[in-house]
């Protein structure tokens, strides 16, 4: 079955038309392999990918590990050569070029040494096409959407998971391990999931720990299961036993940030204004101070091929939203009330507002 | 994504085994006549960073730096606020925020009075880091893996054969007990008891026999099955196969069966390459026809001049 998608490549085609590029690299390695299959949407397995579009739309890639070659020539339809070294693979590849201009999504991450293969090739270094062809992700296909649904759903799943399985003397890390099992085995092709638990010594989330869950204690978790390439993500809080005054204080003024986004994200907002509103809730309550870099990261960032895509949802971040883009906006940070909480639904972007992809209940939970 | 228990067991890896690893990086340092020399990390390309601080980051970018004669230090693009938890998993004291590794460098260069730079495998770092560092702001000198990283230490090859060992068993148990009715199922089954056991990663793909090992996409589980279980075990890689008909091969003399060997010690996680150096740990993988189908049958290594010893 082929697994290009028509959509992207007749956009990206267009793209390289307006810029004047002759060819166009997606380069994907292990981490960063949204920059491969915003093209290809094959999983590779090896440690990089690359695909060549020609302006003429025709689709050849070079792959480094044996495994990767008939997945990746039954989703392209076109030539795939197996290469172990890519420097051998790109020369092949770009044999060819003459002096085309030869442009490369992911050219950042590329290893440089493969950034020196192509402009061997080409006589000349290959342009960075990373920031156009994001742009032109960041508004999903319909099919994009309907993925994303499915990842969506699977988070509120995963969650409900998550809350059956959490207890007093559970450690961190077989908390996560039941969650992972669970959205492995209906289906994530990954999951990105942070965690932390504790009380007001709380000033992050990172991965778990061999810590056992107190009673009493804020458990926090984002959840971002893959669902054929495309992640959504939740964020909720739970206490372990009755949650204390200041949890449910602390709560409140979390559930009216994230609110405060919702209600304001549509087409034609500048982002920033949905950072904002959400900070405004925490300045209202006497918080003002724990919305900077010290106690926090972002209050929310685009959703895609990639679990954090930009735009950051920060109030330094300019960028018009638009219909069809897929964003979590999360106001997690630290407070004094009761350390770092989460909460946090992915909303999709419609023509008058936008709507939560999540059907998670928005509560403290209990376990 | 790396998202399991991350730890940092002294009684494994003792603080004498990273103290030996430090010192000859100093010595590399002082024969290359570098102020400092320089591992790069991230999400997937960890290996050799942790090698040398035992870091390994779930997300971002980072540079480990080893000033000659000091401590390491590390330029981490992670927020302050996880400090705390790095230092209690690594070596590091010294944790400078950096959201560009190569512009905090420079400034520790112009604070030290640092001329030249070390890097490791140069041409290995991302484009963009190595436009920045190669700006002309010092004199940056290549140093190759092979002088940072040494033959793999009696430790590391413990550490491999225990994730392998935890991979096999595992997977030895679920093809045994057979509950697993499709590919989906069977990859959340092997991920949680995995982890539950202390696995920091794990990567689990499937083959039908008909088609190469991949990613679970919900196909039934059969005789033709075979499954690659590749586990990262604080920061050492094992890659198991095993399948359903139970069809095995020599791993150490496979005849005319299909051989794939991966270098599990590399920077990546495992990387195919025709040159791995003598002393490595690797992981062997064998296709082997039978019935009309392929099967695949695999398992951990070590490497070295005697030939290949299965972990």
């Amino acid at each position: 079955m082929l697994k290009l998608n028509p959509q992207r490549k007749q956009e990206f085609l267009e793209l390289m038309a307006r810029r004047g590029w002759d060819m166009l690299l997606f380069y994907g390695d292990t981490w960063r392999k949204e920059h491969f299959r915003c093209l290809v949407s094959v999983c590779f397995t090896g440690p990089q990918a690359v695909a060549l579009l020609t302006k003429e739309g025709e689709v050849r890639a070079v792959v480094t590990h044996p495994w990767d070659v008939e997945p990746v020539k039954a989703g392209t339809g076109g030539p795939v050569a197996y290469a172990p070294r890519l420097v051998e693979g790109l020369k092949t590849l770009l044999r060819d070029a003459g002096n085309a201009v030869v442009a490369v999504n992911g050219l950042e991450q590329m290893e440089a040494r493969f950034s020196l293969a192509v402009k061997e090739m080409s006589a000349a270094a290959p342009v960075s096409a990373t920031a156009d062809v994001e742009e032109i992700r960041r508004v999903k296909t319909q099919e994009e959407i309907e993925w994303i649904r499915k990842a969506a759903d699977l988070a509120d799943r995963g969650y409900e998971h998550f809350v059956s399985a959490a207890r007093a003397g559970m450690t961190e890390y077989e908390l996560v391990a039941e969650v992972e099992g669970f959205v492995k085995a209906h289906g994530a092709e990954d999951n990105f999931m942070l965690v932390a638990s504790g009380g007001t010594e709380v000033t992050a989330m990172k991965p778990p720990t061999a810590r056992k869950l107190q009673v009493g204690d804020s458990v926090i978790t984002e959840l971002t299961p893959q669902i054929n390439g495309y992640y959504a993500q939740i964020c909720r809080t739970l206490i372990i036993g009755p949650p204390s005054e200041k949890q449910l204080q602390s709560y409140a003024i979390f559930a009216e940030a994230q609110q405060a986004a919702q209600d304001l994200l549509r087409p034609g907002v500048d982002i920033s204004d949905v950072a904002r509103v959400q900070n405004d809730v925490f300045r209202k309550h006497g918080f003002g101070e724990y919305t900077g870099s010290q106690y926090t990261r972002v209050r929310g960032h685009n959703l895609g091929l990639y679990p954090d895509e930009l735009p950051h949802v920060l109030e330094s971040s300019h960028y018009t939203c638009k219909k069809d883009m897929v964003i979590i906006c999360h106001p997690n940070t630290y407070l004094p009330l009761s350390g770092y909480m989460v909460f946090g639904d992915t909303l999709l972007v419609t023509e008058t507002g936008c709507v939560s992809l999540s059907r998670t209940e928005k509560r403290l939970f209990q376990a | 994504m790396k998202r399991g228990l991350v730890s940092w067991d002294k009684n494994e890896l003792p603080a004498e085994e990273l103290a030996k690893r430090l010192a000859a990086v100093h010595a590399v340092a002082r024969n290359r006549n570098v102020d400092a020399v320089v591992v790069y990390s991230d999400v997937w390309r960890s290996n050799d960073a942790r090698y040398l601080s035992n870091y390994m980051p779930y997300w971002n970018r980072a540079f480990v730096v080893v000033p000659r004669d000091e401590t390491p230090m590390l330029l981490c693009a992670l927020s302050p606020r996880v400090y705390p938890w790095i230092k209690t998993v690594t070596v590091h004291e010294t944790v400078i925020a950096s959201p560009s590794p190569p512009a905090t460098l420079f400034k520790l260069c112009d604070e030290r009075g640092w001329k030249r730079i070390g890097v490791c495998d140069l041409e290995g770092l991302p484009t963009d880091l190595y436009a920045e560092l190669t700006s002309g702001k010092a004199e940056i000198v290549d140093i190759s893996r092979s002088e940072v990283r040494l033959a793999p230490a009696a430790v590391e090859v413990r550490m491999h054969a225990r994730a392998a060992q935890m991979a096999r068993e595992v997977l030895e148990q679920e093809i045994t007990t057979r509950i697993a009715k499709n590919d989906h199922e069977l990859t959340g089954r092997l991920e949680r008891v995995l982890r539950r056991a202390g696995a920091e990663d794990v990567v689990i793909l499937v083959s039908d026999g008909e088609g190469p090992p991949i990613p679970a996409e919900g196909r039934p589980i059969g005789a033709h099955t075979s499954v690659v279980v590749a586990i990262e075990y604080n920061g050492h890689w094992a890659k198991v196969t095993r399948n359903f008909s139970d069809v095995t091969s020599s791993l150490t003399s496979p005849g005319k069966v299909t051989q794939l060997r991966e270098i599990l010690s590399g920077p990546y996680s495992w990387e195919n390459v025709n040159d791995i150096g003598d002393d490595a740990i690797v992981s062997v993988q064998l296709q082997i026809p039978a019935n009309g189908r392929h099967f695949y049958y695999g398992d951990t290594c070590l490497q070295n001049r005697e030939g290949l010893r299965v972990l």
